[in-house]
C-alpha cells in the first residue's frame, strides 16, 4: 500500500493505493490521524484502492469519530465498485460522507 | 474426469500467521470462486469472508505473532465450496463470536459478522493441537 498526503486549500487530501488490510491499515490509521490534526477538513481518495477489509473499515470509523469530536470534516471519494461493495456488506456506507470526485469532495461543506 | 467420478478442485496451502501473506491468499480465492461460477460480487464477498477468518486467526489465536502456522484447504463440492482453516494458536472465546449486534458506527468486531453473512455455514471447533474453522457456501445455479 502506498500513502501520500497533499494540500488543497484548507483541506488535507490523503491518496491511498493498493490493499488496505490487517497488515497495512495501521499505516493508514497513523497517516489519517496525523493529517486530521493539520487541517479543518480531511479527504481520503480511495480511487486506487483495490481491496479493503474490516480493519480498514474500522480505521475509517475511528477517524470519522475523531473528526466529529474535533468538529472537523472527514470525507471519502473515488470508491470503486469493489470497495463500495465492502462498504455495503459492512453496513457502513451511510455513516460516511461519500463523493464520486475530488471536486465534489472538496466542494462539500 | 476419471472413471465414473468427477475430479473437483482441491486447493491446500500453508501460510505463516503473518499479514504480509494475506494478499497472496486473497489472490487465490477470488479466481477459485470465479472458476466455480460465482459472479464478481460474490467472489469479492467470499474473498473478504475468508480473509477476515485468516485475520481473526492471526489476531486472536496467534495474538499477532507472525511465526504461527495456518493451513487452508478449499474443496469444491457438488454444490459449492468448503473451506477449512487449521491453526495451532490459542483457542478463542467462542462465546464472544458474533455474540452481539454491531452498531453501524462501531469500529471493531465486524469480521465474524461478515463471515456469517457471506457464508452459508460456519463452525469453530477446538482440536487437540489448536483450532479448526470450517465454512461452506452453496453455489446457487440460475437457469
Amino acid at each position: 500500500m502506498k500513502i501520500s498526503v497533499r494540500d488543497a486549500g484548507k483541506t488535507k487530501i490523503v491518496d491511498v493505493e493498493g490493499d488496505v488490510d490487517l497488515g497495512t491499515s495501521p499505516d493508514l490509521r497513523r497517516t489519517l490521524f496525523a493529517a486530521l490534526l493539520e487541517a479543518p477538513k480531511l479527504a481520503l481518495n480511495l480511487a486506487a484502492i483495490r481491496y479493503i477489509d474490516s480493519s480498514g473499515i474500522a480505521t475509517l470509523i475511528e477517524v470519522l469519530k475523531d473528526s466529529q469530536r474535533r468538529d472537523k470534516q472527514f470525507v471519502l471519494y473515488g470508491l470503486s465498485p469493489a470497495v463500495q461493495h465492502v462498504f455495503h456488506l459492512t453496513h457502513v456506507i451511510r455513516i460516511f460522507q461519500v463523493f464520486q470526485t475530488e471536486e465534489e469532495a472538496l466542494g462539500s461543506a | 474426469m476419471t472413471g465414473s467420478g468427477t475430479r473437483c478442485l482441491h486447493l491446500r496451502l500453508a501460510m505463516p500467521s503473518d499479514p504480509r501473506y494475506l494478499p497472496v491468499v486473497r489472490g487465490a480465492i477470488g479466481p477459485l470462486a470465479a472458476s466455480m461460477g460465482w459472479n464478481e460480487q460474490d467472489c469479492l464477498a467470499i474473498t473478504l469472508a475468508l480473509d477476515e477468518a485468516l485475520a481473526n486467526i492471526i489476531r486472536h489465536d496467534y495474538h499477532n505473532r507472525a511465526d504461527g502456522l495456518i493451513e487452508m484447504e478449499c474443496r469444491e463440492s457438488v454444490d459449492g465450496l468448503e473451506v477449512t482453516l487449521l491453526d495451532q494458536g490459542e483457542a478463542p472465546d467462542r462465546t464472544k463470536i458474533c455474540a452481539r449486534a454491531i452498531a453501524c458506527d462501531q469500529a471493531g468486531g465486524r469480521g465474524t459478522h461478515i463471515i456469517k453473512d457471506v457464508m452459508d455455514t460456519v463452525s469453530y471447533q477446538a482440536t487437540p493441537g489448536g483450532n479448526r474453522f470450517v465454512a461452506t457456501k452453496r453455489l446457487r445455479k440460475t437457469i
